[in-house]
């Protein structure tokens, strides 16, 4: 069997230790879970095993023979495949074509054999177990699941070099119930193949249900590899998170304000209707799992998708467009920080002050000095590390990327923070500054809306949580002495 | 040295050709004659490019000015030969572009036509309807009344060389002032910040509140107004109107605002950027005329400037990011 072990790797970004003595070996015939919480340096550590990054310090090697990983392309050569959470697909081709695209067109005559082309794709497809779907039918009208499947049977197809790992990055983060089974069943066949699986993952469940083995990364270093079968999930989740929860989460202020939010019969696409209600001060925590709709309903709040229902923020109907939200006091700060909130190549000042440019005027004309010096403060007190207003967004840090979007949510000093997943992507030390700054501004009045797949963020920071369920809150608990599997046993629980 | 000629390559390059021509032709390019002729010359296309960069700074741009500019022209001359009064018939004109430029605006951003599509295909329907309204003659002569015509004559007279007044032409101080106005809109307004954030991210603007689709439609009524403008100007200029008179303006605007792009530091279309590219176009055409070269081979030169500019800024920036 064959055996990749990475050990002792070191990768920093900046001042940021992103890897710190991390190590894995993974073995083919196994599924192997790779945990941590977010910024414990798994995407890190897949990246160098893609050949995207370059460890700064660490040894890797196949079958006891040192191996050299600095490009996409001897990745594939060392017989490893990389699916991540978005699908690479080309949505207008058919299913065999997509399967072919990294690979030559089976040929007769100089033409393409199209017949062989389907087969080819036809057989693979049988070989994991996904012969329901047609290898003539559109990639675009396949569901994000039987997408996935066609990319790994792409791997099953005759190549140069035989695949015999394949990482996982969270898999399952798209797939609905039905779908992650159907992937779980071809994790299946590979595994029985031979091949090794790294199945990256914060899914509990699934990952007891699949891993032969579990190695748990903290803060870019290794923590342990255990058997699954000898340990359980609160040993897991205590070597994931390793320190007192106290340290990490500040101290929790009572909410007792008066009512100052009520949403009544909030409905829109894939959501609803749900009905709460939020004083002042109050952190409200929303547990879900993915498609349960925990991100449209923020974006309905910020009134970025069309909605129906009464909102109210402070007796004041909600606007039902963003620039009305900005304006009223809400503040959004969306899940894709890249793609969704800042702009990358321009100055960070530009994306802190783009929902306030109305009040930095006079007369339309934009007051240059007024905004500097309100980034410049702003800056200060989320504790950015930039080397000023003018840096562009792209040469920040992944936390404080995030720090330029808490800035831009604080500058109007918002009665309503919408956050989802506030933390991804970001290293612990961010992270705490960012959890203080969410405290404070409660402390002031604020309420806080925060939807976050970190299940200890959640608990930590919020006063009551929310579980949303194929898009209604099935229930609401206090966060206060909830435990996680609690929580998740409530996120998983379908309505009767 | 990437970085280097990724923030000056282009400037020095500018400089470079200004130089060339000065050594070249030592008597007759670096004179106030030339260069007010040059700034005459010029002053159509500064106006189509700088209203061409506000669509720009969005990423969109329109292929339909040319057009436009040829029919604006076309409609102030034959409401001219009506016998309608100056005023009028400019206002009229403008109108048009303005009404052209809110079509380009609805298709882009409420139907969601690419802009390349949709203002292919308003270019040619206003090159047809150039044609319609002027029934594919040229107007001039008397239809052309003496006033209109002697704006682009006119100038503020800034002394005298010999017997002759020099003049600082209108056409020019028309092209400053939309230059001007322009750049405060985009520079110093909140209104430009906005179109620079769609540029930016499209997404993150739209979710920061930023109204995306009444601003770009906005911006190509305020680009179609700005063609109109050139083609008004450019028919006083030449004291007729002709259903493709204005035709040529469009690729030589985009060029301009592209050979911009590449003194900026960021890479962004920038209005006073725009304008160092129109002078540096206008002045390669001025200065291979004196020099009598082939004018078929001077578009190929001109070809070959914009390539070499746009490549070194493009090698320039991936040099950087490595």
């Amino acid at each position: 069997m064959p055996e990749l072990r990475l050990r002792g790797l070191v990768k920093t970004f900046g001042p940021a230790r992103a890897l710190d003595g991390a190590e894995l070996s993974l073995r083919g015939g196994e599924v192997h879970a790779l945990m941590g919480e977010n910024g414990a340096g798994k995407s890190t550590m897949i990246r160098i095993l893609a050949g995207l990054d370059n460890a700064d310090a660490g040894e890797v090697t196949l079958n006891g023979a040192p191996l050299r990983l600095g490009s996409p392309a001897m990745a594939k050569a060392a017989g490893l495949r990389f699916l991540h959470q978005e699908n690479h697909v080309v949505p207008a081709l058919n299913v065999a074509e997509n399967m072919h695209l990294a690979r030559p067109y089976p040929q007769r005559f100089g033409l393409v054999n199209w017949t062989a082309l389907r087969q080819a794709a036809t057989d693979a497809l049988g070989r994991l177990g996904a012969s329901h779907i047609d290898a003539r039918s559109e990639m675009g009208s396949l569901g994000a699941g039987d997408q996935m499947l066609v990319r790994i049977a792409a791997t099953l197809l005759a190549d140069e070099v035989a695949p015999w790992a394949y990482i996982m990055d969270e898999p399952t983060a798209a797939l609905t119930g039905a779908e992650a089974a159907a992937l779980f069943r071809a994790i299946g066949e590979l595994k029985a193949a031979g091949a090794a699986i790294l199945y990256v993952s914060h899914r509990m469940d699934e990952v007891m249900a699949l891993a032969d083995r579990i190695t748990v990364l903290r803060d870019g270093a290794h923590v342990a590899t255990r058997d699954r079968a000898e340990t359980t999930r609160d040993e897991i989740i205590r070597d994931m998170t390793g320190r007192d929860m106290a340290t990490l989460f500040p101290q929790r202020m009572a909410s007792s304000g008066s009512p100052a939010l009520a949403v009544r019969d909030l409905r829109a696409a894939g959501l609803g209707p749900v009905s709460f209600e939020m004083v002042e001060g109050e952190i409200l925590g929303i547990a879900g799992l993915s498609g349960s709709g925990r991100e449209v309903l923020l974006r309905a709040l910020i009134g970025a998708v069309p909605r129906a229902g009464d909102l109210e923020l402070r007796g004041v109907p909600l606007a039902a467009d963003p620039a009305g939200a900005w304006a009223q006091g809400l503040a959004y700060v969306p899940p894709e920080r890249r793609t969704e909130g800042v702009m990358p190549r321009r100055a960070l000042a530009e994306t802190v002050t783009l929902p306030h440019l109305s009040r930095l005027a006079n007369f339309g004309f934009f007051r240059q000095g007024r905004a500097t010096r309100l980034v410049r403060r702003l800056a200060e007190d989320v504790r950015l590390k930039a080397t000023g207003p003018n840096q562009p967004v792209a040469e920040l840090s992944g936390g404080n990327q995030q720090k330029v979007l808490f800035a831009r949510a604080l500058a109007g000093d918002p009665a309503l923070l919408l956050l989802d997943e506030p933390t991804r992507g970001v290293d612990v030390g961010a992270k705490f500054d960012i959890y203080t700054l969410i405290r404070d501004l409660a402390a002031k009045g604020a309420m806080v809306i925060i939807v976050s797949s970190d299940l200890p963020e959640l608990i930590g920071l919020s006063d009551r949580i929310a579980v949303l369920n194929a898009g209604r809150i099935t229930e609401t608990l206090p966060a206060a002495g909830l435990t996680e599997a609690a929580l998740l046993t409530a996120c998983y629980k379908r309505e009767s | 040295m990437a970085s280097f000629l990724r923030h000056y390559g282009s400037l020095i390059g500018m400089a470079a050709i200004v130089l060339f021509f000065w050594i070249a032709l030592p008597d007759t390019f670096m004179t106030l004659r030339n260069w007010l002729n040059i700034s005459q010359q010029l002053s159509m296309l500064v106006v189509v490019a700088v209203t061409m960069t506000v669509v720009m700074v969005m990423g969109d741009f329109d292929l339909s000015v040319g057009a436009m500019a040829s029919l604006s022209g076309v409609v102030a001359a034959t409401l001219f030969a009506q016998g309608m009064p100056v005023p009028v018939a400019l206002a009229a004109a403008l109108a048009v572009g303005l009404l052209g430029g809110i079509a380009n605006g609805v298709l882009v951003s409420l139907v969601g036509i690419l802009p390349f599509v949709a203002t292919l295909a308003t270019l040619t329907m206003f090159s047809g309807a150039a044609f319609l309204v002027s029934d594919g003659k040229t107007i001039f002569g008397r239809d052309i009344p003496q006033g209109f015509s002697d704006f682009a004559r006119s100038g503020l007279p800034l002394g005298t060389w010999g017997d002759h007044p020099v003049l600082l032409p209108s056409l020019t101080l028309l092209a400053v002032a939309v230059t001007f106005l322009v750049w405060l809109v985009l520079e110093h307004t909140i209104y430009g910040r906005r179109l620079y954030a769609i540029g930016g991210n499209v997404a993150a603007a739209r979710l920061a509140g930023v109204k995306v689709s009444h601003l770009r439609l906005s911006a190509f009524a305020f680009t179609g107004v700005g063609a109109a403008l050139a083609g008004i100007m450019y028919a006083s200029r030449v004291a007729s109107a002709n259903p493709v008179q204005g035709d040529g303006l469009m690729l030589t605007a985009i060029a301009a605002v592209f050979l911009g792009m590449t003194v900026t530091r960021d890479g962004q279309p920038r209005v006073l950027a725009t304008v160092a590219g129109v002078v540096t176009l206008g002045v390669m055409d001025n200065g291979l005329t004196q020099l009598q070269v082939d004018s078929y081979v001077r578009q190929v030169l001109v070809g070959a400037i914009i390539l070499v500019a746009v490549s070194i800024s493009a090698l320039g920036r991936r040099a950087v990011r490595l």
